[in-house]
């Protein structure tokens, strides 16, 4: 007959008891650091919901290494407070119903408390599931006016395309160019670009006397240019995010002559390298990178620092400042804990100072002019 | 003139789904299959050609090649992967089904493998202008376009109508049944109907993406409305696929003289659900 070997039974008690305790104090540790990880409890997990495919796939790649970049610099410091940083990248598509599946598998399975998000129609359609699940979603890409109120839980660290529509309509007024064409992509982005052309042009002077949509990913721009053509504009204003290049090209290519004008959905490295880019004015929200820092990027993934990784970084920055404040106080990292010091904190200096007395950031918009493979800025304008 | 250079425009447009057209059309008359992955193979011609020409093969070199390698991918899916399908009984709608999961494979591996960007051929002289008549201007490669698809056009009713393949190829359209009995071999049939249609879809999938550039997803809507030119001009008819194609492309681009682009689409269409109710078995249907 075989017996059992092995501690009596008041002993098994205590071990069992033991072990439940370690575990249950791993767990609450593990569920108030957030988002961490069996493996590894120091590792606190963000999410980022990006474009990594589709025709927003190489500014959402862009969005990615910016977060990736500063993530790996601070990892290699030792982490926040000795946590270290992971970022679970998910591939919105720039598509609304495909980011809404990525945000409940984050904050569901995850329990990632702060998520970056990219493109406007994503992020409007995320930003009410940000309110009711209390995640902080962090936004460096999109523009659209409406994220300004989309979500208390929703900060956005550059202007609305609104901002940059206003500093462009008076610049253009004032260098004679009154009669506008507005070329707009047919989605949240372009829409509210458009919207806000129809309402900032006007008040600054200038008419508006024709507009015609295109598709987001469309690459066939001629029917619209000729269209908008017919109406001779002075300039023709662009609020479209994707092939800005292609719309340069074909626009040169139908002989049109009047002036181009956008925003800083128009910072594209290859439309700026491309001849058809020359002439093109577009506002710009200023934010550089010191050369050693651009020099370190380079090495590291052998790409120029481009806006959006700039702006990524930046915006990563600001939630690893948050972070360790946060951290220092003793308190949960949750998405509550996050915005509320985010805003206690309210002004950062990362790459640009950023100052969130709402919750869009305020920053300098400057206009520049592409030309001979070069974008220059050719006026400084304050943010106000 | 903003009409006439609004026509050309159409026209350039339709030649090109036109061709997506009549192949889609040989493939569907023929094997009754809704051959989804067609678009991928539309693509995958053009991303071949890029890959090629960036690395310094001449531009007609690489677009035979493409179309070579098209012609052996289509023909793979025919004999791969329908007709083990079909051995095995499967239905049209599973065939239908596996045919999408195939895009999905290929357009997965072609944004893999070159990127989800969209690239450009280096090649200059494709987009220089020429300007007709004093007021149109066309690029090289749209011109390029316009020519190849009507000459591919006239090839595919030559051969449809004056070969001994071709006839064979409608005689199995037309009754597989007899086909079979009379040993036609509708099954190998269908492998070359499918390798010739690859052929002559990558022609367009080589010379739009020299005009607007390449994406992965970028099949999906040049085959679609390649579908409805087909069934608007009567499934089975080569020129009512090709001539539909145009009169949709037209449509679309002279629409915007009266109304604004967002509702040209949605008109074109509305105008051809009209029209399929009083002919529902399309324009160039055989009676």
């Amino acid at each position: 007959m075989l017996r059992r070997v092995g501690l009596p039974r008041v002993g098994r008690r205590r071990v069992a008891l033991r072990t439940f305790g370690i575990t249950l104090a791993a767990f609450v540790v593990g569920w108030t650091v957030g988002g961490v990880s069996g493996a590894a409890a120091q590792t606190i997990q963000f999410g980022a919901i990006l474009p990594l495919t589709g025709p927003g796939g190489l500014i959402g790649t862009q969005q990615m290494r910016g977060i990736q970049f500063a993530v790996d610099q601070i990892n290699a410091k030792g982490g926040v407070r000795g946590h270290k940083i992971e970022v679970l990248f998910e591939d919105g598509q720039a598509k609304p119903d495909q980011s809404v599946l990525s945000f409940n598998k984050l904050v569901d399975l995850q329990h990632v408390a702060v998520i970056f998000s990219a493109f406007s129609g994503p992020s409007l359609a995320m930003a009410p599931l940000a309110t009711r699940k209390k995640v902080l979603m962090v936004n460096a890409g999109a523009q659209a006016d409406q994220l300004a109120t989309a979500s208390p839980y929703l900060i956005n660290t550059l202007p609305t395309i609104g901002d940059e529509i206003k500093v462009l309509s008076k610049y253009l007024v004032a260098d004679g160019k009154k009669k506008a064409a507005i070329l707009f992509e047919n989605d949240a982005a372009g829409i509210s670009g458009r919207d806000d052309y129809i309402r900032y042009f006007p008040a600054a002077g200038g008419t508006i006397a024709t507009q015609e949509p295109t598709q987001f990913g469309q690459t066939d721009f001629r029917p619209a240019l000729l269209k908008l053509a017919d109406a001779k504009p002075d300039v023709m204003l662009v609020s479209i995010t994707a092939a800005p290049l292609q719309m340069a090209q074909q626009y040169k290519q139908l002989g049109l002559t009047f002036l181009v004008a956008g925003t800083t959905f128009l910072q594209d490295p290859a439309l700026v390298a491309d001849p058809a880019s020359n002439g093109i004015v577009h506002t710009q929200i200023r934010i550089d990178a010191p050369p050693e820092l651009a020099a370190e990027f380079k090495q590291k993934f052998n790409v120029g620092m481009e806006f959006f990784v700039r702006q990524y970084y930046n915006a990563t920055q600001v939630v690893l400042t948050t972070l360790d404040k946060v951290l220092e106080e003793g308190k949960p990292v949750t998405g509550e804990n996050m915005r509320e010091t985010l805003y206690q904190i309210r002004k950062f200096n990362g790459l640009i100072p950023l100052e969130f007395k709402t919750n869009t950031a305020t920053v300098s918009i400057d206009i520049n002019e592409m030309r001979d493979g070069k974008d220059t800025t050719i006026k400084e304008l304050s943010a106000d | 003139m903003l009409w006439l250079q609004l026509l050309v425009n159409g026209l350039e447009t339709g030649c090109a789904l036109g061709v997506v057209a009549i192949s889609f059309s040989l493939i569907y008359a023929t094997t009754k299959i809704f051959h989804v992955a067609h678009a991928g193979i539309y693509t995958m011609g053009g991303y071949l050609a890029w890959w090629l020409v960036t690395l310094g093969v001449p531009f007609l070199v690489a677009l035979l090649f493409a179309v070579a390698a098209c012609t052996a991918g289509g023909a793979l899916i025919q004999s791969q992967l329908y007709a083990r399908l079909e051995r095995r009984g499967a239905t049209h709608l599973v065939i239908l089904i596996a045919s999408l999961g195939t895009l999905a494979v290929m357009q997965n591996i072609i944004a893999a493998v070159f990127t989800p960007n969209i690239l450009q051929f280096p090649i200059p002289w494709a987009s220089n202008v020429v300007v007709l008549g004093g007021s149109v201007r066309l690029t090289w490669a749209q011109l390029l376009t316009i020519a190849v698809s009507l000459a591919a056009y006239f090839a595919v009713m030559w051969f449809a109508h004056y070969t001994i393949l071709g006839k064979r190829i409608r005689a199995v359209a037309s009754n597989p049944f007899l086909a079979q009995i009379t040993r036609l071999r509708p099954q190998s049939v269908y492998v070359i109907v499918v390798a010739i249609a690859s052929a002559i879809v990558a022609l367009p999938g080589v010379l739009v993406p020299l005009d607007l550039g390449l994406q992965p997803y970028g099949g999906i809507t040049p085959l679609l409305t390649a579908t409805i030119a087909m069934i608007a001009g009567g499934v089975g008819s080569l020129t009512g696929a090709f001539v539909l194609s145009i009169a949709i492309a037209e449509l679309q681009n002279l629409s915007l003289l009266v109304m604004p682009g967002e509702w040209s689409i949605g008109i074109t269409f509305f105008i051809f659900v009209i029209f399929m109710l009083f002919r529902p078995t399309g324009l160039f249907a055989a009676r």
